[in-house]
Parts: C-alpha cells; sequence; structure tokens
C-alpha cells in the first residue's frame, strides 16, 4: 500500500490546491518561526541563559509546518524533543496570539524552555516533556515511541464520545525499532483508530545511520504490515508534507483508519547540542552537505513563486535559508517573527523559578 | 473471620464474585468506564472475572486487546488522559513487566509532571501469588517493584468483602492504582462472605484490618499471607501466646498508624509476605517500624519472606521457598521468646 513520492501523480486533487496564495505565505512565515526559534535557543544557550539539552529541528521544520497546517485546533498531537515548535504552531492559523487558540502560546513554550514557573508543567520535566489536556497536546516522555499508545487511547475516547479528533504522533525513525511502536499501531490498526504516525526519518538515529536500524528501502512499507497506507513525503518541501498528511487526515477522519506518512530529512546537527562537535565527525561530510541542501524555507520560496504568489524580490530578503545557526541574524527574518519570539523570551526572563516545596508536590491526586 | 469458615450459605459469595461485582457496579454507575485485558471479552477473562461483562456493555466499553500489555497499559492511558476511567487486567500479574515502561514512567508519573493538570484513573488488576503450581512466571508478587515507583497506589485485598470494597474505592480513585488479586483465593469456598452492594460495600484505600486481636506479637501482612497467619495465631495460642493479624490491605498508601498502635500492645514484630526478601515490601514495614515504632519494641522485628529465589514448579520446591504457616510460627516464637 506504500506509495511512492510522485509530485505528478493526482495533480488535480491535492490537497493543497484548496490552499489560498496568503496561506502558502503564512506556511513560509510558520517556517521562518519555526527556524528563528531554533536558531534563537542555539544563541540564548551559547550566552548561558538555558540549561538542558536543545534538540535541533532544523532542515526538519517543513515536517513541523505542513502536518500542522490542516489540523483542526480539536485535533490532538503527540510531539517528541525534536518537535518543540509544534507545541506554539499547533492551531496557528486560528489566530498566533488569539487566546482561544488550542495551541500553547509562545510565552508557555519559552517558560518551559527556560524551566521557568509559567511553563504548563511548572518545569517538572525537561524540554519538550510538557503538553497540555486542554490544548490536546500529549505529553511525551524520554521513551520515544512510548506516547504512541496514549494517542491512540485519546482517539479510541474521542470516538466513543462522538467526537472526530484525529491524532498525529512524531517520531523519529529510530524510534521505530521499539516494541512499543508496533504493539500501538497494531492496535490502532485493528479499531481503525485515527492516528497518524509521522516519521521524521531524518537518517540518524543519535549516532546509528539508518541501515542499522531497519532492513527497508522505505520506511513507509512498513504500514503494508499492519494493512495500512504508508505514505512518504518530501521532507523538505512543506507543501508535499501537507498533502500527505492531509490525505492521512481524511483517511482516518472518514473512519478508515491509521496512516504511517515517513517523511524523508536530514537533521542539520549533532542529537542534541552536546553532540554537535561529535556529530560533524561520525557523519560523513558529503551526506551532511547533501541532506542540508534543500533548505526547506528554500523550496517553498521556489515554489511560491513559481506559483506566482511571491515576486522574486520578495523572495530575495529575509535570506535565512542556507545558513548556519551561527551564521543568521534577527534581519534575516520578517520582523513579526522576530517580534512574536521576542515576547515569549521576555516572559520567560521575567517568569519567576517554581518553588522548591513544589519537587515534593503532586504524586498523587488528592481524593475528593 | 473464623465463624465463616463454619459453613457456606447460598448468599455468601466468593473472592472472584466479589471483585467481578465492584467491577460491573462500576461501570453500571460510570458510563465513562471501559474495561480492556487480553481475552477479557468474548471469553470472559482467563478466570472469569469479566465474565458477561462484554454482553452486558458492548465491545467498545470492554476490549479484548492483542496481546500487547505495554498498548494496553499505554492506551489506557490515553483514554484515561481524555477523560475515561480505565480497568485494565493483567491475565496474570506476572505478565506486567511487559509493559512496565508504560506504567511507571508514563502513567505513574502523569499527574506529578504536568503539575496536577492531569490525573490518570485507572486500575491495573490481575491475578497474583504462589502456592498454586503456578511456576516462575504464574505466580508473582512483584508490587515491589511499583512501590518503588512514585504515583502508584497498590492494594491487596485477602477476603471477599476487602476484594468488592478496595475495588470499588481504586475504581474510583483518581489515580492510578495496581490491584494485586490473589488468585489461590478467587474460588477458596472457606473464606466466602455476604457482600454488600454500592457505597455500602466501600472499604477505603489506606486503612489497615485488624484480622486477630492479639496482646504478645503482632503479624503485619497482606494478601495469601493474611490466611497464613491466621493459621499460625491458632498454632501460637496453643503455645499460649496471643497473635495480633494486621491485614494492611493497601501497601500504597500505608495504614502506619494501625500498626504501631498495635506494637504499643504487643511490643513485637514479624512482617510476613511471599515477594522475595531483599528490596521487598516486608523490608519496607520493618524499616518504618524500626525507625517510627523502636521504643514500643522488646525483640528485633524479623519478616518471613520468600527466599531470593524466582517460584519454581513442582510442590515442594515452591513450599521450601514460600512462606509457610510453620515458618511463621516459628519466627513469631523466637520473636516472642527473645
Amino acid at each position: 500500500m506504500a506509495t511512492k513520492t510522485n509530485k505528478n501523480s493526482n495533480e488535480q486533487s491535492r490537497p493543497r490546491d484548496l490552499l489560498s496564495p496568503q496561506q502558502m505565505r503564512e506556511m513560509l512565515t510558520q517556517l521562518y518561526l519555526a527556524r528563528y526559534f531554533d536558531v534563537r535557543l542555539i544563541k540564548e544557550k551559547k550566552r548561558g541563559r538555558l540549561r538542558g539539552t536543545l534538540y535541533s529541528s532544523h532542515n526538519q521544520e517543513a515536517i513541523l509546518v505542513g502536518s500542522l497546517f490542516g489540523l483542526k485546533g480539536t485535533d490532538w498531537i503527540s510531539p517528541i524533543h525534536r518537535d518543540m515548535p509544534a507545541f506554539f504552531l499547533k492551531d496557528m492559523n486560528a489566530g498566533w496570539r488569539n487566546p482561544d487558540r488550542i495551541g500553547m502560546t509562545i510565552e508557555e513554550v519559552c517558560a518551559q524552555v527556560w524551566g521557568k514557573a509559567g511553563s504548563p508543567g511548572r518545569a517538572r520535566d525537561n524540554w519538550s516533556h510538557i503538553g497540555s489536556k486542554s490544548k490536546r497536546i500529549i505529553h511525551s516522555t524520554s521513551m520515544l515511541a512510548g506516547t504512541i499508545p496514549a494517542a491512540a487511547g485519546v482517539v479510541y475516547a474521542d470516538r466513543l464520545d462522538g467526537g472526530d479528533a484525529v491524532v498525529l504522533t512524531y517520531n523519529g525513525e529510530g524510534s521505530t525499532a521499539q516494541g512499543i511502536f508496533h504493539e500501538a499501531i497494531n492496535f490502532a490498526a485493528v479499531h481503525k483508530l485515527p492516528v497518524i504516525t509521522i516519521i521524521e526519518n531524518n537518517q540518524w538515529a543519535y549516532g546509528t545511520p539508518t541501515h542499522l536500524e531497519y532492513s527497508l528501502e522505505d520506511f513507509a512499507r512498513r504500514a503494508d504490515g499492519y494493512g495500512i497506507p504508508g505514505l512518504i513525503a518530501d521532507g523538505q518541501d512543506v507543501l508535499d508534507v501537507y498533502d500527505k498528511v492531509m490525505m492521512a487526515v481524511e483517511h482516518a477522519r472518514a473512519g478508515n483508519g491509521p496512516s504511517i506518512v515517513e517523511c524523508k530529512t536530514f537533521r542539520a546537527y549533532g542529537h542534541g547540542d552536546h553532540d554537535d562537535d561529535r556529530a560533524a565527525k561520525y557523519r560523513p561530510k558529503d551526506e551532511v552537505e547533501e541532506g542540508r541542501s534543500r533548505d526547506p524555507i528554500a523550496v517553498m520560496k521556489q515554489q511560491l513563486v513559481a506559483l506566482g504568489h511571491m515576486t522574486k524580490e520578495e523572495a530575495g530578503q529575509h535570506l535565512a535559508e542556507n545558513k548556519g545557526a551561527g551564521e543568521v541574524t534577527d534581519i534575516d527574518f520578517p520582523e513579526e517573527v522576530v517580534a512574536y519570539l521576542n515576547e515569549g523570551v521576555q516572559f520567560a526572563i521575567k517568569s519567576p523559578l517554581p518553588e522548591a516545596e513544589e519537587g515534593g508536590m503532586w504524586v498523587f491526586k488528592e481524593v475528593e | 473471620m473464623a465463624s465463616l469458615i463454619d459453613g457456606v450459605s447460598s448468599t455468601k459469595k466468593n473472592y472472584l464474585t466479589a471483585i467481578k461485582e465492584a467491577i460491573a457496579e462500576e461501570m453500571a454507575r460510570n458510563p465513562h468506564m471501559i474495561a480492556m485485558g487480553e481475552d477479557i471479552g468474548i471469553l470472559g477473562g482467563a478466570f472469569g472475572v469479566t465474565d458477561g461483562l462484554q454482553a452486558r456493555f458492548g465491545p467498545e466499553r470492554v476490549i479484548d486487546m492483542p496481546i500487547s500489555e505495554g498498548a494496553i497499559v499505554g492506551t489506557a492511558c490515553g483514554m484515561a488522559l481524555n477523560g475515561k476511567t480505565v480497568m485494565v487486567e493483567m491475565q496474570f500479574i506476572d505478565f506486567i513487566s511487559c509493559g512496565f515502561d508504560q506504567i511507571v514512567n508514563m502513567t505513574a508519573t502523569y499527574h506529578y509532571r504536568t503539575a496536577g493538570e492531569v490525573n490518570i484513573p485507572m486500575v491495573i488488576r490481575g491475578p497474583a501469588g504462589g502456592y498454586g503450581g503456578g511456576a516462575l512466571y504464574h505466580s508473582q508478587m512483584n508490587e515491589a517493584w511499583f512501590a518503588n515507583s512514585p504515583g502508584l497506589k497498590i492494594v491487596c485485598p485477602s477476603t471477599p468483602s476487602d476484594a468488592k470494597g478496595l475495588m470499588i474505592s481504586a475504581l474510583r480513585d483518581p489515580n492510578p492504582v495496581l490491584f494485586y488479586e490473589i488468585k489461590e483465593l478467587y474460588r477458596k469456598r472457606e473464606i466466602e462472605e455476604e457482600l454488600n452492594a454500592g457505597d455500602d460495600a466501600i472499604v477505603p484505600l489506606g486503612k489497615a484490618r485488624i484480622a486477630r486481636e492479639g496482646t504478645d506479637v503482632t503479624l503485619v501482612t497482606y494478601g495469601q499471607n493474611v490466611w497464613h497467619c491466621l493459621e499460625a495465631a491458632d498454632n501460637l495460642a496453643k503455645e499460649g501466646y496471643s497473635a495480633e493479624v494486621i491485614d494492611i490491605r493497601t501497601l500504597v498508601p500505608l495504614d502506619e498508624e494501625t500498626i504501631i498502635a498495635s506494637l504499643q500492645k504487643t511490643n513485637r514484630l514479624v512482617v510476613v509476605n511471599e515477594a522475595p526478601m531483599t528490596c521487598g515490601f516486608a523490608g519496607e514495614i520493618l524499616a518504618r517500624m524500626t525507625t517510627k515504632a523502636f521504643r514500643y519494641l522488646d525483640a528485633p522485628p524479623a519478616r518471613v519472606t520468600r527466599l531470593d529465589t524466582p517460584v519454581p514448579w513442582v510442590k515442594p520446591l515452591e513450599l521450601h521457598v514460600l512462606p509457610s504457616v510453620e515458618k511463621i510460627t516459628e519466627t513469631a516464637l523466637q520473636t516472642i521468646r527473645f
């Protein structure tokens, strides 16, 4: 059931055809935002303002923006460590600063990164290990693929209650070797649950390349074993990700069950920032150059220009693409993007640390 | 309790039926309750605890799960995250190890790591314990693994009325609860009891039961060993000693006050449980009482546990490694005569 990437197939019926020029340009802006969040954190960390490990999503932003863009606010997501921007990108089309949107605010996400009391989890677990029941974001642990069963349970409950929510779970290709990955997708397939498993195949599981992780040419073929569709998306192309995820979402919402969407991409840096120097050694230089040669911002600009939604002159502004975190500055990003993030950073800096006594609290919920 | 052994009337019910009633009553009361596990629907459960449940509440609420303990617990956690109360059956409590990560990292920590935003009302229950020839993988008492994982309540009833009352409390608790059912007690006729219905049946978590009053030694235990301790108390009575038997009922939270109050009276402590000794829950009770009730103790507190071995299959081997009435009696006598 795996479908090959073929940009010329189904040209007439692709989900992207319903997107307006403004929506497509918004996608580009969101790519900038995800990138700026990443480089800003790298810079803040280098200034010594942050603790913990930074798991960069640099070069993989198209997967987050493309997969989240068409979701409803009432849908659920289950992001992991490399998906920090997903927390605020969820339901962003309801308005970046709309207090009613069902996604995290930039203030909440930054407060979490800074380890402050303003974090939704009051900084009890680190980095991406936040979530929100009310915002419909499942809280991850460090046990990768370990939240896919919860995702299946969430939509099982939603369906029982008459809802139509789908859930997107994000996973690196490395976590697909976990037994729980199989257990959860098997269960979701048996019950035709609306679980869309996104594989961010960035070619490296920490220090292990894909040929030592699984024996398939295209990971999406793993879906055949569950009797569900396996789609392949160009992870550098936000529109292709949007198409494939929306196909899976429509399939799920129609009651046809789960899908696996393999997004082929490449991890720009080390596994975490502690690993950057070593990653430069354990990964062949030409592989890294090739993997980073199609920056998702550049790919989107080319498409907007080709579609006539953007002039070449406009595309020449804000040249964040093809630059490393140490090379970009704020002028490489749209002002609205920098301003939005500044609001989050300022909030995080001002937010107090949690009280020390909180470390001993909330093990159990009190019985009423 | 002793009067129950005299005869079995038609209204008395066994330990298994007590659990079955509690689950069915709670499912009827709470439309958001779901039951899931291996073979619990069509078959009605390997031991029959969920017999008839799927016919009554439908396959969407009583789910036959693939053999995937991790996914069973994990999906239950997701359902609970999204408003459901979930009863999870482990076909044997031994199999819980296959779902370990989902229990201790995902489920047990949820309330803590979300600063109270999310709580997971879930009961993981299953048949546990030795003395039945179940061998290594159908005889375990592995509750200590979970007592060492903050965020989980742990229950282990020894009588039908406790089984029902504690199960109702567990199913109404806003936290994840591990519920150890003693399979050797499931159909034991000698312990059958009349059962109350609904709220009248409730037994709160965290309150120990004095199974037999006494003055010379306190035997603290739970589960199947309660009955061994009661027998040992009979033996001790023949020797002229009066033993108090405390059934703690729940390990987490532990009713320390009832134990301390007993030690004030008896000044001697023996803890009995069928899990292995090292880092077992008996050791935890000893440690707490040694710290908190030291001045009441007239003899070194002792414990009777399984040897630090797995549970072997054939009877002589199994009985050799598990606590017995004889071992309990002997240890209690040593403690009394110290």
